[in-house]
């Protein structure tokens, strides 16, 4: 046994191997694995139905959820039947595109189902009936290298129609009133009112009965008519010509020649269009303002003048068509990594999918090392750091379920990353690019992020991993149910970490060593990372082998050291999405510290003295009181009815709001004031004191004002 | 504020450089031919105050009218206007606001106009709730024609159509309102508060629907005695308040201490403040923000071209048409 531990011991150090007689270790699979190989016979979110002319957030569809979506709509009677067979029908088309690959949606589901008839007639009228209720056309794929970009940009393609449609909706509408603009001056101007023109307006019917040139003298002398200026007239010329020659979008709302593989070519075809967009975009704003009647020549001559000499923002640019950049990952050199990161810096609308077939390969720079995900995620961590582009890392198995996420992007104002692993490496033997994605997101090799700038100001808000699997943990942790050697059965809890991971992957056999028996010394991986420095312990992860027998296999130290930086990694992702934040955890810790070490608060006797209710008393301000010398106005109870500046309108004027004050109390007598006062109908005008003792009649105009004073 | 919302204000201010400024007498046309002291006169400096606080376009702001003293308002707007016939202003407002939703639309009327021959089109304007005010210029009676009692005069009130009272009790245009399906704002001002009267007018601007504003409004010429007791005594006169009612000033709660704090969402609450009237309650009774309004439930997308016009009237005449050729064979 102590030999035993030595070998292990050395093997988990240096990674050198004591005996061949280990069962061969590419034949290995993670025990949690022992379940999935073929997804063919299993139900899940894929295959995908990509449907075409459907608005974005209808363009990828699961064909489980459609079958189910029939099912639930149809007839009570036939629900049961219809389910039934559409999951047969399902199960044909998941084998038919493993073997064949992705192809028509109508054709797959009609051939599979055709061939399913020869087992059960009505298989056919159920595939028709869920066929009609699907009312969907387009095409049907499963997980593959291919699939990430074919997603990417079938999204891409509905945000685009959509963009299309609200541009083409904007244009008919201020082509229109440019347009009507021409027309007003022509129907208003003298050729509107010309003879023939009238004549061709009344129809033949009743031609006879008028007389047009006298008509047409009558309508000339009696309304001037109205005339455009001629820099105004062919200003809206102009304006008409360029909207109608844009070549951004076609009239059916398709934009071609945006999309692209690499980013020189995309960046090459923006400047060369950028000269015809700052026309356009120029154009559409003077056309928001003509048709708005807004247009002033003296101060927007000289500011469209430089229209997009500055570069055109992103709010303007985003009416226009984004720019599709699909990459492949694995082809991407680090010059092109610094061309993405430096288009996207640009802060051009421009959409970039790096996929990624291998997050497994091999470091470059030294032999033997391993870097989980390398390239990819220097990608994503630069355009995160960028803070204004939109940044999505999604494995292909949930990109599906990422959908809502993928479309915020692609309908982002301003640059946007999505960076997707394929899981289609070649190095898993039949394990399906599915299976391999799935296992990068649960080991936490390739987690799920998203980072939307407009989502708000803060971390909190732009940051989201909530699509991985227990987001709390350092890795799912999931039930795994087994036979023990007494044929009892027995089950035990097992985290899904980068060495289960790996163990998919032939080229990390060399780092795993199947172990014959069960030592104490072994330790599982995960509690190895939490007991950290290992003394005399040898870390495993469980595997079954071809024989579907659970066994343990040690790991070595580098491919612990890799599970570790995997786990910093998700933890700096945690924090900063608020999980475990250890500023927020050393803030509580202290506090709690200080609320321990406090003393405990005076305990009040009951019935104490209640607390007061606090009451904010509006503070009593007086208006100074005019002297009732001075003839005044309680300005604003003024209905503005017109008595008192009937009267006098130079004593009584209004204010800006319309309400009477006291102009000139010396502009009129005191008779007006006292007139006035008693004409008021809501009282508010109080003629105070005479100001001429010589006026005649004063004591009666006293009398008279005495209510008033 | 993203990266984006501020590059988009940079594009909006581009757009709105050219920020027209009105005056109050841009608003006004021509000489109000109102009696002296009339409360038409309050309503309309509250309009035009609310014009020019609001910014509204004068061409893109309409004032539509029936028949009575209320429905010359809007010639003494400098705006577009539409004086229509009697009792039909609300449906010439619909048809404006159903052709044209991006214009402001404001309707005028009055206590005969609206409740009496335009009664139809008043309840069924309530429940289209479409996006516009009406003020309901209640004066109780017909002053245009020189005093005749209308649907809203007080109990036993003589007049030259009723020479010894009326017999019957005064309809009550807000209980009425507060009762039609869809009803989504009713307020009741005097017009002799014009603080109040601007305030509720601007909050009936603000709601998107159907806003139902009753004022009281005073009639010098014929009835010149008939609101004194009100005007003169501010114990008379019953505030509503509430924080998503109006808010009312220090300045206004010195003079009208009477005050009740009413939310504007409790219906029952507001019919039985409708149902009062003395002390008189002037606020909002009720408003609900969440009723669709008719002209986007029929949001027609197509662009009004005059083709899609002409096409469609030639087709509703070509239903009646008697072509000559056919009548001739």
């Amino acid at each position: 046994m102590q030999i035993d531990l030595q070998n292990q011991l050395a093997f988990f150090l240096t990674g050198r191997r004591s005996s061949d007689s280990e069962p061969r270790p590419s034949a290995i699979r993670p025990a949690l694995f022992a379940r999935y190989r073929d997804l063919t016979e299993l139900r899940y979110d894929f295959p995908l139905v990509i449907a075409h002319g459907a608005p974005p957030e209808k363009t990828l569809r699961s064909l489980s959820r459609m079958v189910d979506d029939a099912a639930l709509a149809a007839d009570e009677t036939d629900r049961l039947r219809l389910a039934r067979h559409g999951q047969r029908i399902e199960r044909a088309v998941r084998k038919h595109l493993a073997a064949k690959g992705p192809g028509d949606f109508a054709t797959v589901w009609h051939s599979c189902a055709s061939e399913l008839v020869t087992e059960d007639a009505v298989i056919g009228d159920s595939a028709m009936t869920l066929w009609n209720s699907f009312a969907t056309d387009g095409d049907i794929l499963d997980a593959d290298a291919a699939m990430p970009a074919r997603v990417v940009k079938a999204a891409w393609n509905s945000v685009q129609a959509e963009k299309a449609k609200q541009f083409n909706a904007r244009t008919a509408r201020l082509l229109h009133a440019l347009k009507g603009i021409l027309l007003a001056e022509d129907i208003g101007g003298g050729a509107g009112r010309s003879p023939e023109r009238l004549r061709s307006a009344v129809g033949s019917s009743f031609a006879g009965a008028f007389d047009f040139n006298e008509l047409s003298r009558i309508l000339v002398s009696s309304k001037p008519a109205t005339a455009l200026s001629d820099s105004r007239r062919d200003r809206i010329n102009q304006l008409i010509a360029t909207i109608e020659g844009q070549k951004f979008y076609t009239e059916s709302g398709e934009s071609i020649g945006f999309v692209f593989d690499n980013c020189a070519d995309a960046v090459r075809s923006h400047n060369e269009r950028r000269a015809e967009a700052v026309k356009l975009l120029r154009a559409l704003a003077i056309a928001e303002l003509e048709a708005a009647g807004n247009y002033r020549e003296k101060t927007h001559d000289v500011l469209f003048e430089n229209y997009g000499h500055n570069g055109l923002e992103l709010s303007e640019l985003g009416q226009l068509p984004d720019y599709l950049i699909c990459t492949d990952g694995g082809a991407i050199d680090a010059a092109e990594t610094a061309r993405i990161v430096e288009v996207l810096a640009a802060g051009l609308p421009f959409k970039i999918l790096v996929r990624t077939d291998d997050v497994l390969e091999p470091s470059v720079v030294a032999e033997g090392h391993v870097a989980l995900g390398l390239r990819s995620r220097q990608i994503v961590d630069a355009s995160i750091g960028l803070t204004d582009v939109f940044v999505l890392q999604a494995a292909a198995s949930r990109l599906f379920a990422n959908r809502a996420r993928l479309l915020s992007g692609l309908s982002y104002d301003g640059p946007a990353l999505f960076s997707v692993f394929s899981g289609a490496n070649g190095h898993t033997g039949d394990f399906s690019p599915y299976l391999v994605a799935a296992a990068a997101v649960e080991s936490r090799v390739f987690p799920t992020i998203t980072y939307d700038p407009s989502a708000g100001g803060d971390w909190a808000s732009r940051l989201d991993i909530s699509d991985n699997p227990s987001t709390d943990d350092d890795w799912p942790v999931h039930r795994f149910a087994f036979e023990d050697a007494d044929l009892q059965s027995n089950s035990e809890s097992l985290p899904f970490t980068p060495a289960d991971f790996t163990a998919l992957d032939d080229r990390f056999a060399r780092h795993y060593s199947v172990a014959d028996d069960i030592s104490e010394a072994m330790i599982p991986v995960d509690e190895a990372l939490r007991s950290a420095p290992l003394r005399d312990r040898v870390p495993y992860t469980a595997v079954v082998g071809e024989d579907l027998k659970l066994r343990r296999a040690l790991i070595d130290n580098r491919l612990l050291r890799e599970a570790e930086r995997c786990r910093a990694m998700w933890h700096s992702l945690q924090e900063l999405a608020g999980i475990h934040n250890s500023h927020a955890e050393r803030l509580l810790a202290a506090e709690r510290k200080r609320a321990e070490s406090a003393p405990a608060p005076d305990q009040s006797p009951v019935g104490g003295a209640p607390v007061p209710e606090i009451v904010t008393a509006e503070p009593e301000t007086v208006a100074a009181e005019p002297s009732s010398d001075d003839p005044y106005i309680e300005t604003s109870r003024c209905t503005s009815c017109n008595e008192c500046t009937n009267v006098n309108p130079k004593v009584f004027a209004y204010n800006d709001n319309k309400q009477a004050y006291i102009a000139d109390a010396d502009a009129g007598t005191y008779r007006q004031l006292v007139e006035a006062a008693e004409g008021c109908q809501v009282g508010i005008i109080h003629p105070g004191k005479p100001r001429n003792p010589k006026e005649p009649g004063l004591d009666d105009l006293l009398a008279r004002a005495q209510p008033f004073l | 504020m993203t990266a984006a919302t501020e590059q988009a204000s940079v594009n909006e201010c581009l757009l709105k450089l050219y920020d027209e400024q009105h005056e109050i007498e841009d608003y006004q046309k021509g000489v109000p031919r109102w009696c002296s002291g009339c409360g038409d006169n309050a309503i309309l400096a509250a309009v035009q105050r609310l014009c020019r606080d609001e910014k509204l376009a004068p061409e893109k702001t309409v004032f539509v009218s029936g028949i009575g003293c209320s429905s010359r308002l809007p010639h003494y707007m400098n705006t577009y206007g539409f004086h229509g016939i009697h009792g039909r202003a609300l449906p010439v407002a619909e048809g404006v606001k159903l052709a044209r939703p991006d214009l402001t639309v404001f309707v005028n009327t009055g206590d005969g106009d609206c409740c009496s021959i335009g009664a139809a089109h008043w309840i069924h304007a309530v429940r289209y709730n479409m996006n516009m005010v009406m003020m309901l210029h209640d004066n109780q009676i017909y002053g245009l024609t020189k005093m005749q009692a209308s649907p809203t005069s007080p109990l036993g009130l003589k007049s030259n159509t009723t020479p010894r009272g009326t017999y019957l009790d005064a309809l009550n245009p807000l209980t009425v309102t507060l009762g039609i399906s869809n009803v989504s704002f009713v307020a009741q001002v005097v017009d002799w508060i014009p603080e109040l009267l601007y305030q509720t007018i601007a909050a009936a601007y603000h709601h998107k629907g159907f806003s139902f504003v009753r004022i009281v409004q005073r009639c010098p010429e014929w009835l010149p005695k008939l609101m004194d007791p009100w005007l003169h005594d501010p114990e008379r006169v019953l505030l509503l308040h509430h924080e998503n009612g109006l808010r009312v000033s220090t300045d206004l709660t010195r003079t009208y201490r009477k005050l009740e704090e009413h939310d504007p969402s409790d219906i029952n609450r507001a019919r039985e403040i409708a149902s009062s009237w003395d002390p008189i309650p002037v606020g909002i009774l009720y408003r609900d923000e969440n009723v669709p309004c008719y002209e986007d439930l029929r949001h027609d997308t197509r662009l009004r071209t005059s083709d899609l016009i002409r096409n469609g009237l030639e087709a509703e005449f070509d239903k009646f048409t008697v072509w000559p050729e056919t009548v001739n064979a």
